[in-house]
């Protein structure tokens, strides 16, 4: 299970190493802030690529999506790497975005995210790349994870921080 | 895994910290900000903070507040202390009501900090020696820069310093900066060979409007909602002037605004949602976005690149001959004897309508069928006989065209006629690029051709071996001007010749011995002094001899107008310059300072006066001397259009500081009776800005193909594709900020190259691959993206980036009535490149741009 996330960071890493050869500094790997709960979502076995399924995390004010792609993705879990999950706050204005064609759409000023490219905004008004939820698969049973949210979400001063 | 570090808290405010407004330093729309700074150790509550706002809950939609990761940062000030900085989009501006884009959102990133992503800002004067920069003093540096110049005045004269620098608002300190750098160069130095930052000359944009007494920014934002029909030509202003659209033009495609329409409409008068007309060869994001909201409220025209003039003129004939005008507007406001030049040469009205639509339809490639669309949703009345509202709004498609003047003249033109200036939901003029902030004296070349110009081409001066200084100020020509590798291979060349010349025998030490020997080398080689001043380094600095610390936005008081309601506010200071970096003003003053005691020194009377007046301590002072540029404003609202646009006589950095955001629209005037300070929100109600009032028509020239830098590429199959440049949502300009700030670079890591997917296949290309663009002017390499926003035999590029510049394969054409330059067209070759593609394409999204459709 662990084995697998290992690959995806070394994966990343040596993308983001050539990226710092390349003079673009500042990419760095951040580890999951401390305090986020650990959250059943669902089953490999249950997912549809392209048909997302929608939970909350880490608390029930914030909706998100678990998605499983055709291809492997930036910070995918699963045995493809093709399983990403994402806030659906628009961090625009906060309206919600759907997915369709590989990437969120949010139809209030039409920011649009890559989901298989860490969310980023590539189109629209917003200016922060969606908050990406860090995932954790067992291999064994099949089972997906959330375990940190990568990013803001949308309308909060912290992720953990609403009473 | 994130690609860059990621936050998930961010810091609270404490009710007390300081507070200041100001305007987002990048584009036309000039969106309100708040600033707020308190120290690194403290902290607001979720309850109690600064923002005013309830921190424990999750926000909802649309609230107009918002924090993002973007909006933070941490600074450390002169005193050796760190602050926290939040730069928030203010809610209470009627700009963008808390509304913000990508550039926008990033404002507080771009901050300096010595440790983090700007860390690379310029931080002292810097001499060349030895193929390297040393720090140096200002005291020297401004001794080397006085000394050559005198020296350089004297003996070849003034001619011989040639300048490129902005003019503009926002991220330039506008008008201070501007009055600085106009005493220097135009009242001290008096060269001719002035050039604005993107262009190889010193001339208006639209001289084609401005010579018929029409300036160009003559509407406010409300127009935008309150517009029958908006007209966007060559001006893609969802992702040049974005939240101009999201929160003016959208809300009026959406018919959210129509509500507000008949409060502000004649009794009787029907209001609907929003008609929008965009012109422009690419089907860029405004046009699906626009497509998106409501299909059949958008007219998508694609002109030919360079006919658009032809277009104007048609569409205005199908206006005049369906008697789509008011009469009594045409004979009372507008000069009758011009009128038939314009009905002769313009309307042609000695061709039958059909023959004029068949023939324009020939050369621009726009169905007659669209002309006439395009005139009936622009002209038509509504049922009632109400005239129509109509907002046209061109921009870099229309000003950097072929044939500048007569393409702005056209678009002009057609909107007096039908007229479509000067009532509520009208207007006609430029989305704009850049905030504005513009006073100086007067220019050496008044206008065009037609009223004392045209004025100097610098670029083919110092290109042909003229001038001996070269002083760029906040432009980075090496990717910005037309022509650009053939610029960057000469201007190297004579730089390097004089740094050859300097190292024989070594650089002197001493300031004067150095500009002795800078003079020595001038007699004995072609070479070129080049002094950069600007904030970062840049390409165009890599081969100075100097290079001087600016300070940027944020870290001087800064005014300017925003270009879409002429809305003056301050943009305060609220951090400190990296190292002993400068406003751009205080640079100049001190240069012109010191040429003033050295003319003074031998006796000089009459150049010591040229440069005297600059004297100022503050950034008020030099606000307030501009000020007095603009003449006499205490004026009668009736005679607003005698008043230059951006006139603010009577306006001072304290008013300012009290409007905040609110700011006060120019021109401002001084009440006759009261003395009060009064905006103006829309200008030509009652006159035009000519000496008897009335709109100077004039008759535009037929068309007579392509000049000859580019028609030498048609029916050559070497050079088989129109190519056309614009830009991109994420970024500013060169991306000078952007570069630093991984959410951009990565989103955008190298300049790029839309093809259509046509052409695509014939040339073996995919999204992600790199292709190499050329002609004979020059080359450069591009990531590809595979686009149906082009059409077949068309490609489009982004008009330069940091890591290069797609202007190297534009060509040195100018507008012979102007001398604006052709930046948006030429002829190219494509193939694809075939070494190893950069790393970058490995994170970029290459996702279309423009299909938002789910
Ligand atoms: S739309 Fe323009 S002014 Fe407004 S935030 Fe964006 S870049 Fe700044
Ligand atoms: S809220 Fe999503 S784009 Fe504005």
């Amino acid at each position: 299970m662990t084995d697998i996330s290992r690959r995806d960071f070394i994966q990343v890493t040596s993308a983001s190493a050539a990226l710092l050869l390349s003079g673009l500094d500042n990419t760095v790997i951040a580890a999951p802030a401390k305090g986020y709960p650990m959250k059943k979502i669902g089953n490999i076995k249950n997912l549809v690529e392209n048909e997302p399924f929608a939970f909350t995390y880490p608390d029930d004010q914030s909706p998100c999506l678990l998605l499983k792609l055709p291809n492997e993705a930036i910070g995918g879990v699963g045995p493809k790497k093709n399983v990403v999950s994402f806030s659906t706050l628009c961090t625009h204005m906060g309206c919600p975005v759907s997915y369709s064609q590989g990437r969120l759409v949010c139809k209030c000023h039409y920011s649009m995210f890559d989901v298989s490219r860490n969310g980023q905004s590539y189109q629209g008004l917003a200016s922060q790349w969606i908050a990406q939820i860090t995932l954790r698969f067992d291999a064994v049973t099949g089972n997906i994870y959330a375990e940190g949210v990568e990013g803001l979400i949308y309308g909060r001063i912290g992720n953990l921080k609403l009473r | 895994m994130s690609l860059f570090k990621r936050k998930d808290s961010l810091p609270i405010p404490p009710v007390d910290s300081e507070k200041y407004t100001t305007v987002c330093q990048y584009c036309s729309a000039g969106c309100g900000y708040n600033v707020y700074v308190w120290p690194e150790n403290r902290s607001g509550t979720a309850r109690s903070n600064a923002f005013k706002v309830d921190l424990t809950k999750q926000a909802q939609l649309m609230s107009g507040f918002s924090y993002t990761e973007t909006m933070h940062n941490v600074i450390t000030r002169k005193n050796g202390k760190k602050y926290n900085l939040a730069i928030i989009p203010a809610k209470e501006s009627r700009i963008n009501k808390g509304d913000y884009s990508i550039r926008g959102g990033t404002n507080a990133m771009t901050a300096y900090t010595p440790t983090g992503i700007t860390k690379s800002r310029l931080k002292d004067p810097l001499l060349r020696k030895n193929n390297g920069f040393v720090p140096i003093s200002w005291d020297a540096a401004v001794e080397i820069i006085a000394t050559l110049t005198k020296s350089s005045i004297d003996k070849y004269g003034a001619d011989s310093i040639a300048m490129k620098f902005y003019d503009h608002g926002s991220s330039g300190l506008g008008f201070e900066d501007n009055w600085g750098a106009g005493k220097l160069f135009l009242s001290g130095i008096k060269t001719q060979y002035l050039s604005i930052h993107n262009r190889p000359a010193y001339n208006s944009e639209v001289w084609g409007s401005r010579e018929r007494g029409m300036h160009e920014l003559n509407y406010d934002v409300d127009d935008a909602r309150l517009a029958d029909t908006v007209v966007l030509w060559g001006a893609n202003a969802y992702e040049g002037a974005t939240v101009f659209y999201t929160e003016h033009i959208m809300p009026n495609l959406r018919g959210s605004s129509v509500e507000e329409k008949q409060k502000e409409f004649e009794a009787g008068e029907p209001a609907e949602a929003g008609n929008i007309i965009i012109i422009d060869p690419r089907k860029n994001a405004t046009i699906t976005v626009s497509q998106d909201i409501n299909a059949e409220k958008v007219l998508h025209i694609r002109p030919n690149l360079g006919t658009d003039w032809i277009l104007a003129n048609a569409i205005a004939r199908v206006a005049w001959e369906n008697k789509w005008y008011d009469n009594d507007f045409l004979q009372k406001r507008t000069d009758l004897k011009t009128f038939e030049e314009y009905k002769t040469k313009s309307l042609q009205l000695s061709k039958s309508l059909t023959a004029l639509l068949a023939e324009a339809e020939n050369i621009t490639g726009v169905p007659v069928k669209q002309i006439e669309q395009a005139a009936e949703w622009m002209a038509k009345p509504k049922a009632g006989n109400f005239k129509r509202r109509t907002l046209t709004l061109y921009e870099k498609g229309i000003i950097w065209n072929m044939k500048n003047y007569d393409q702005v003249a056209a678009i002009a033109q057609l909107n007096v006629l039908t007229h479509n200036v000067g009532r509520v939901g009208t207007g006609c003029g430029r989305l704009g690029g850049h905030q504005e902030g513009y006073v100086r004296p007067p220019a050496p070349t008044p206008g065009s051709i037609y009223a004392g110009g045209p004025p100097k081409n610098v670029d083919k001066y110092i290109t042909g071996g003229g001038g001996k200084i070269y002083w760029v100020g906040a432009t980075d020509p090496y990717l910005s001007t037309p022509n650009s590798q053939f610029f960057k291979k000469t201007i190297h060349n004579r730089a390097t010749n004089l740094l050859g010349y300097l190292e024989q025998g070594g650089i002197p030490a001493d300031p004067k011995a150095y500009a002795a020997k800078v003079l020595e080398a001038f007699e004995k080689t072609n070479g070129l002094f080049v002094i950069v001043q600007d904030i970062y380094m840049t390409h165009t600095a890599q081969d100075a001899m100097l290079i001087l610390p600016a300070a940027g936005w944020g870290e001087a008081v800064d005014t300017s107008v925003n270009c879409h309601s002429r809305l003056l506010r301050i943009y305060d200071k609220f951090m400190d310059a990296p190292g002993i970096a400068l406003p751009d003003w205080k640079i100049l003053a001190l240069v012109g300072n010191k040429l003033k005691a050295l003319y003074a020194a031998e006796g000089n009377k009459e150049m010591a006066e040229r440069f005297s007046g600059m004297d100022w301590k503050t950034d008020a002072e030099v606000f307030l001397a501009g000020s007095h540029e603009f003449g006499d404003n205490k004026v009668a609202e009736a005679d607003e259009a005698k008043l230059s646009a951006e006139c603010y006589k009577g306006v001072t950095h304290e008013i300012l500081r009290k409007l905040g955001n609110e700011g006060i629209q120019t021109p401002v005037r001084q009440d006759p009776a009261t003395g009060k300070l009064i905006g103006t929100k829309r200008r030509y109600k009652y006159s035009f800005a000519s000496k008897d009032g009335l709109f100077k028509w004039y008759g535009t020239d037929a068309w007579t193909g392509y000049p000859a830098e580019v028609s030498k590429y048609i029916n050559n199959p070497t050079y088989p594709y129109w190519f056309t440049t614009g830009r991109s949502q994420h970024v500013w300009q060169t991306m000078y900020h952007d570069k630093l700030i991984p959410e951009k670079y990565l989103s955008l890591p190298l300049p790029y190259l839309e093809v259509h997917p046509e052409d695509a296949v014939k040339l073996n290309l995919k999204s992600g691959d790199m292709a190499e663009v050329f002609n004979e002017e020059g080359s450069c390499l591009a990531l590809v993206y595979v686009s149906d926003a082009t059409k077949p035999g068309l490609v489009f590029g982004i008009m330069y980036h940091a890591k290069g510049s797609m202007n190297n394969v534009i060509s040195s054409y100018t507008d012979p009535k102007t001398t604006i330059p052709w930046l948006k067209g030429t002829k190219v070759g494509v193939k694809k490149y075939n070494g190893t593609p950069d790393e970058a394409i490995k994170t970029v999204s290459l996702l279309p741009n423009n299909n938002f459709t789910m």
